[in-house]
């Protein structure tokens, strides 16, 4: 019990996400981790996690200090600008934030399930600063007055240059740490550690850092060149398309130049690239718009995807080179586009250009193949190659996709749509009139708005003028986007409210983007109001009037409409894709193709959330050792498995495959007694480590030799797994055609293992396997017995004792038995002997076998056997045994391996039809089992129609029952749990275990022929075994299993039901040995004190014993669980 | 009621909104572009959510304005589409004679308006780039198809040539006229092979939309017509969908609201 209870909390720590920042398994708690919002804080790696945090307040010299800052640090404490803010370290970073921002596990927010964060993970609005460890050269403890700690770090700034600047610097920030001495410590402590692991990456660093226009234009290097006296110029680092075809826009009326001279002083005092740290001045410069030649840098900065490129510099290149000359959908796509991307810019006509756009987009296809590619990531990428190099654009469109447009270019599209109702809430917030226009026009404004979001402005405005509102998305993330577009439909108000419909909505817009550039007071008399153009108007009210929009508005917007859409779009893929299911789903009413559309889905997507928990669990045990390699694929804490949102898995693999069989089907649901007791509900019951954690409050699928043909027969690649078109045609053959005939014959395919129209010996023996597995639990009053009257050997009162159920089983053994009586010897040709003796031996091996008195009692021992070995301990065991062993032999002719043998389809289907009961199965019981939705197609209704549906029926799927095919702890275990039926269900319980029994011993002697270790063989198989000394092939078992099979049904099951196997004029053969069996089972019933007959006794009365027996330890089973 | 009262008023003019559906690359924009400038260029851009123009079309007894809903042809920009579909009174599913698979979607699309669209919805189905087939040259041989089950004795033959595959050099046609004959008539739609390069059948096919709007669907103006229906308030799917089959019985009812 401890030890139960301390597995249970494990086990309950591994599902608790407040633990880890793991996704959680419910999905009403879908906040992100706080590790998410602090990487999209300050625009980390996914491989980063928030270690320690303190305030502190940042100093920085006054920009007039900046010529000596080195010497000057005691005047800076005192002159320079101060922020207070917080600080944070990470793995790899050390970043700083005026905003109030708090990530720790371990801090006072954490313990809320709905904490989303104080900024939402907003990006890096505030003053300070993120800054790789590798970057920081040397941190020294300022001398203080008092405890304060006061860290002066210095950094690698300018340094990395190959060539020494004049003038620069040395970069140093003073960071005072407020906070208990111990908390500083902490914090001190981790930096110390971090900065060892940075040193390692210092030459990466500098490889990359290098290649910034910003170094080029600092080091002087760009006046040397123009100079020309310098024999080490180099030649400037690509700074996009724009150096070779020339940049969008007048250079001069853009001020391009002077832009460049704030930028150059900027970056002198407060650092350049990695090394930058923001003050208000950085906002600001980057409002008024960037300058061509850093466009591309401080974009690739403010997005945070500048440290992508620094942790793996040369990810860009490699995944190019390792998918060279590989074709994929996504690139079929691409080359549509290659020429229909902002083909009026020089650079995209020609051969450069578009080369460039079509590496980004494959390689970034093959790095993010869920979304591949999506049409106007083709504009979007073509014009960040104006101004940026071919991986500089590969990282940021990867950080686009992951982060600031979280969902937009996925295969549904989800973001997009999520965003259009996001923004649509937000007109009717602020503009309520303009909004109830629209809608009273009916005018959807998404119609608009969307090419707006998705190809973030760039073909809806001139390019200069979406540039501009790039610059500022990138630092400010993707309410910037809101802003902007409510902004235009503020300013076009009124002119929008005299709009009627779609078109003069989009005209009216269409003509105020192209007046952009226009004065937007043109007739003003103040020149400094008419020099305001209609652009910078729109910046004013897009970040002035709608400040209020802000990183959390969204999110809140976001969560709140999610659902919705989600909905929408899964609506839409499931009408979509049932539609075009093809022909063969026509056999199946649309109910029926949605409920298997849900359940397949449904499967899938549990399937996918708990392996996600393993994996994560597996994971986060590498990861002690090592930090996470990929850093370009989703996001780890990111959301999956729902189809809206974007590429869920489309194919079920086996165990996907069984858990849909479980819903589906009653007896594909195991019996185990974990999840078989009815409140398994509670989650806690089934938990034995991790695999059972997978089926956590849901039915506990079996596993079945015929589940697994169903499995392969069903799909087109077993490796692939089965699609949902797969699943439909598989059902839509069973259960789409009311014909009896059609279903013997698929049920035939299932067996025919070699295609060749032939069931041999084995496939037989498994057939009736899956007929006991199928019939294990009721037939859901499908099938009925008519009462034979013809039945004259069995009094009337005692037929009507036995249920549908006893005399099924008396059918499969009848089947059995008629199999092979039927059956053809297979390839006679390679029989030793000429085909006619070979003939004769099957013949009068089957005759030895079904006729003879000796097997008949030797199956009837072997049954007595078997059941003997649950109580385990039973004398009558070893005698039987011992006593049947010449019988058993004297049948195995009858099984002979030599003479290997066959039923066809015509053989199979008048076996069936010999019988009623099997008549009924393949008529309505199997094609039934499978529940669909109420409403079946109308063809298949027909047929069940026309079936009595009322007789005596178990519906104790919920009663414990043992595992039958599992058992793997030999027979006598298996016996004895098999012995598990809850007292008072009388003959039923009896009945239970002997089904089980047919079940388990088939299954048994299967496995233990498999079996290397004979000697832990014992009991009734005993004498098998023997048989197999003389005969060691794998064909005697198989024949002797046979034989227990057959012993084992028909000694309670022949009798019972051998007047209708008459009836319907079988072999005269068939009535000796059915009156043999009959003999049996009255002087059974009569209880005649014979030897022989005992042990078979012993065998009905065993199993409510055994349940006794096991009673009690189930309850304290069941106890244990439930503590 | 108030345009029929004047007997020398100018024709009746209504609007007609028309959508376009089909698989990525099939020419959609560009057959727009035909239809409403007269104009072919070789590299379009894609269609970003989609594009919207108008066009009028007269016909001998009245004029249909069109506002056309262009939308973008990949795969997952069809979750998009019922945005645009919403209310349309006609539809033209665009397929490529050169590409099989274009068929294939095109009747994905069919279908998808037949369960979801507006109940009455002109459909056409329209196999573009016919200047790649060697029957595209010569424009005249299919340009009579304006009854569309009546497709020419040649042009079947031509089809039949380019399932075989062999053809003449330059014939690129791997849909047959004669199988997407057949699915259209199926179907029941208007069914044309255009060429929005050289122009072949491209205004035909809007006038013989233009011809199959049944009058009582017709509206004088969209503002109109919608003035009644300010509870729209299911702005996506298939609420709106019923909002507007009540706006068209209403409008067939009281005729026009002015």
């Amino acid at each position: 019990m401890i030890q139960w209870s301390s597995f249970m909390q494990k086990a309950q720590s591994l599902i608790d996400p407040a633990n880890f920042n793991i996704p959680s398994l419910s999905s009403s708690d879908d906040n992100p981790s706080k590790a998410s919002l602090f990487r999209q804080q300050f625009r980390l790696p996914d491989s980063q996690n928030p270690l320690q945090e303190i305030t502190a307040e940042l100093i920085l010299p006054l920009p007039s200090s900046s010529s000596g800052s080195g010497e000057t640090s005691r005047r800076a404490e005192k002159a320079g600008n101060r922020y207070t803010g917080r600080l944070h370290v990470s793995e790899r970073f050390i970043c700083f934030s005026t905003q109030p921002t708090s990530f720790l596990p371990s801090s006072t927010l954490s313990a809320s399930t709905s904490w989303t964060g104080q900024t939402h993970g907003t990006g890096p609005s505030g003053n300070g600063f993120t800054i790789p460890l590798s970057c920081i050269r040397r941190v020294e403890r300022l001398h203080s007055e008092t405890n304060i700690f006061t860290l002066a770090l210095t950094t690698w700034n300018g340094l990395l240059n190959k060539k020494k600047e004049e003038n620069s610097g040395n970069q140093r920030l003073i960071l005072q740490l407020v906070g208990s001495r111990q908390a500083s410590e902490r914090f001190c402590d981790c930096l110390k550690k971090g900065l060892r692991e940075g040193i390692k990456e210092v030459d990466g660093l500098r490889a990359v850092v290098t290649e910034c226009y910003s170094e080029y234009l600092l080091s002087g290097a760009k006046q040397a060149a123009k100079e020309g006296n310098d024999p080490d110029a180099r030649p400037p680092p690509d700074a996009g398309l724009g150096m070779l075809f020339r940049y969008p826009g007048d250079a001069r009326k853009l001020r391009d130049r002077s832009k460049m001279r704030l930028w150059v002083e900027y970056f002198r005092e407060n650092g350049r690239n990695v090394t930058l740290v923001r003050q208000p001045t950085f906002h600001k410069l980057i409002r008024v718009g960037l300058p061509n030649r850093l466009r591309g840098e401080i974009w690739e900065l403010s997005s945070g995807s500048l440290f992508l490129r620094v942790r793996s510099p040369k990810l860009y290149q490699e995944t190019l080179d390792k998918f060279e000359g590989q074709d994929s959908l996504a690139i079929d796509e691409i080359e549509k586009d290659l020429n229909r991307s902002l083909p009026e810019y020089p650079g995209y006509q020609s051969e450069e250009g578009i080369g460039r756009l079509r590496r980004v987009l494959t390689a970034y296809s093959w790095t993010n193949a869920e979304i591949g590619y999506c049409q106007a990531m083709n504009i979007v990428v073509a014009a960040l190659l104006i101004y940026m190099s071919e991986q500089q654009a590969f990282f940021l469109l990867s950080v686009l996709c992951d982060r600031l447009l979280p969902g937009y270019y996925s295969t549904t599209m989800y973001g997009t749509l999520l965003d259009q109702k996001v923004f649509e809430s937000l007109v009717e917030k602020t503009m309520p009139v303009l909004w109830e226009h629209l809608a009273k026009f009916d005018v959807q404004l998404s119609v608009v708005s969307l090419p707006w979001f998705l190809s973030l402005y760039i073909n809806s405005m001139p390019l200069v003028f979406a540039f501009r509102v790039l610059d500022v998305f990138f630092l400010e993330g993707p309410k910037v986007l809101f802003q902007v577009g409510l902004a235009i439909l503020r300013i076009n108000g009124e002119e929008l409210l005299e709009i009627q419909d779609d078109g003069s909505f989009i005209s009216v817009l269409k003509s105020y983007f192209s007046r952009l550039d226009e004065s937007a007071h043109p007739k003003s008399e103040n020149p400094k109001l008419r020099a305001i153009t209609r652009f910078q108007e729109l910046m004013v009210v897009a970040f002035k009037e709608f400040s209020g929009i802000t990183h959390s508005t969204i999110t809140e917007q976001r969560d709140k409409h999610k659902g919705a859409v989600l909905e929408n779009i899964e609506n839409f893929a499931k009408r979509t894709s049932i539609r075009n299911l093809g022909p063969e789903s026509k056999r199946l009413s649309v109910d029926d193709l949605g409920t298997i559309y849900d359940r397949f889905y449904e499967t899938l997507y549990h399937w996918q959330q708990h392996q996600k928990v393993l994996e994560e669990e597996r994971k986060r045990q590498e990861k002690k050792k090592s930090e996470r390699f990929s850093i370009l694929g989703p996001p780890a804490d990111r959301e999956m498995g729902r189809v809206g949102l974007g590429p869920s898995p489309t194919h079920m693999d086996y165990d996907a495959f069984r858990e849909f069989l479980a819903a589906t089907s009653k007896w594909a649901v195991s019996d185990t007694p974990a999840s078989a007791r009815k409140d398994s509900s509670n989650s806690h019951g089934s938990f034995k480590g991790n695999k059972s954690l997978l089926w956590a409050n849901r039915r506990q699928p079996a596993d079945h030799e015929f589940m697994q043909r169903l499995y392969r027969k069903w799909s087109t690649d077993p490796e692939e797994g089965l699609s949902l078109q797969n699943v439909v045609n598989g059902l839509a053959r069973l259960k789409g055609s009311p014909d009896i005939m059609n279903n013997i014959n698929y049920f035939f395919n299932l067996y025919d293992d070699g295609d060749n129209g032939q069931v041999d010996r084995e496939g037989i023996l498994k057939i009736s396997e899956a007929l006991l597995f199928l019939s294990r639990r009721g037939f859901e009053g499908t099938i009925t017995a008519t009462q034979s009257l013809e039945d004259l050997n069995s009094p009337h009162d005692r037929e009507n004792s036995l249920t549908t159920d006893e005399k099924f089983l008396g059918s499969v053994s009848a089947f059995i038995r008629r199999c092979f009586e039927y059956a053809d010897p297979s390839h006679p040709e390679n029989q030793r002997a000429a085909q006619g003796d070979a003939t004769t031996e099957v013949t009068e091996g089957l005759d030895s076998f079904t006729i003879g008195d000796d097997e008949e009692e030797d199956l009837i021992d072997i049954d007595g056997d078997t059941s003997a070995t649950k109580p385990p301990k039973t004398n009558t065991q070893t005698d039987s045994s011992e006593q049947n062993r010449p019988r058993s032999e004297s049948a195995n002719p009858a099984l002979d391996p030599n003479n290997p043998l066959h039923i066809t389809l015509p053989t199979f289907r008048m076996v069936v039809l010999a019988d009623e009961l099997l008549e009924q199965f393949f008529e309505s019981y199997f094609p039934q089992s499978f529940h669909l939705s109420d409403h079946p197609h109308p063809a298949a209704l027909a047929a069940s129609s026309s079936l009595s549906s009322n007789l005596t029926t178990f519906s104790n799927i919920g009663s414990a029952r043992p595992s039958p095919i599992t058992a793997n702890s030999g027979a006598s275990v298996a016996g004895a749990s098999g012995g598990i039926v809850p007292p008072g269900k009388g003959l039923r319980g009896v009945l239970d275990n002997i089904v089980t029994d047919g079940i388990r011993m088939a299954a048994e002697v299967k496995k233990r022929m498999d079996d290397a270790q004979r000697d832990l063989e014992r009991s009734a198989l005993g004498r098998d075994e023997e048989d197999d000394e003389e005969d060691d092939e794998e064909y005697t078992h198989r024949g002797a299993s046979a034989a227990v099979m057959a012993g084992g049904i028909s000694s309670w099951g022949a009798g019972a039901y051998g007047g209708d196997t008459e009836r319907r004029g079988v072999r005269e053969a068939d009535r000796d040995l059915l009156e043999g069996a009959e003999v049996e089972a009255s002087s059974l019933l009569d209880g005649k004190p014979d030897a022989e007959l005992e042990t078979s006794k012993t065998s009905h009365t065993a199993a409510p014993t055994a349940t006794l027996d096991h009673d009690p330890k189930v309850v304290s089973k069941i106890v244990e669980f439930e503590s | 009621m108030s345009e029929s009262a004047g007997a020398n008023a100018p024709k009746p003019s209504s609007s007609v909104k028309l959508v376009l559906l089909g698989e990525a690359a099939v020419g959609k924009s560009s057959l727009v572009l035909r239809f409403v400038n007269n104009d072919f260029q070789e590299n379009k851009e894609p269609t970003i959510g989609a594009a919207f123009l108008t066009q009028k079309c007269t016909l001998p007894s009245r004029t249909i304005k069109f506002e056309i809903w262009d939308t973008a042809g990949q795969e997952r920009f069809a979750s998009l589409a019922p945005m645009y579909y919403r209310n349309a009174q006609a539809a033209l599913v665009v397929y490529d004679v050169t590409k099989p698979s274009s068929l294939t979607k095109a009747k994905h699309w069919v279908a998808e308006l037949q369960r979801q669209a507006s109940p009455g919805i002109v459909i056409a189905l329209v196999g573009n780039k016919l200047d790649l087939t060697n029957d595209g040259g010569d424009a005249s041989a299919v340009q009579d198809v304006e009854s569309e089950s009546a497709a020419p004795e040649s042009d079947e033959a031509a089809g039949e040539e380019g399932e075989e595959q062999d053809a003449a050099p330059g014939d690129a046609r791997k849909v047959s006229t004669r199988e997407a004959t057949g699915y259209a008539e199926e179907e029941g739609l208007l069914f044309f092979e255009t060429s929005a390069k050289t122009g072949t059948n491209v205004v035909d096919v809007f006038t013989a939309i233009a011809n199959a709007i049944p009058e009582s669907s017709l509206k004088t103006g969209r503002g109109a017509a919608g003035a009644g229906q300010t509870a729209l308030g299911s702005r996506s799917g298939e609420d709106s969908r019923v909002n507007l089959g009540d706006r068209n019985a209403a409008t067939a009812k009281e005729g026009c609201a002015c």
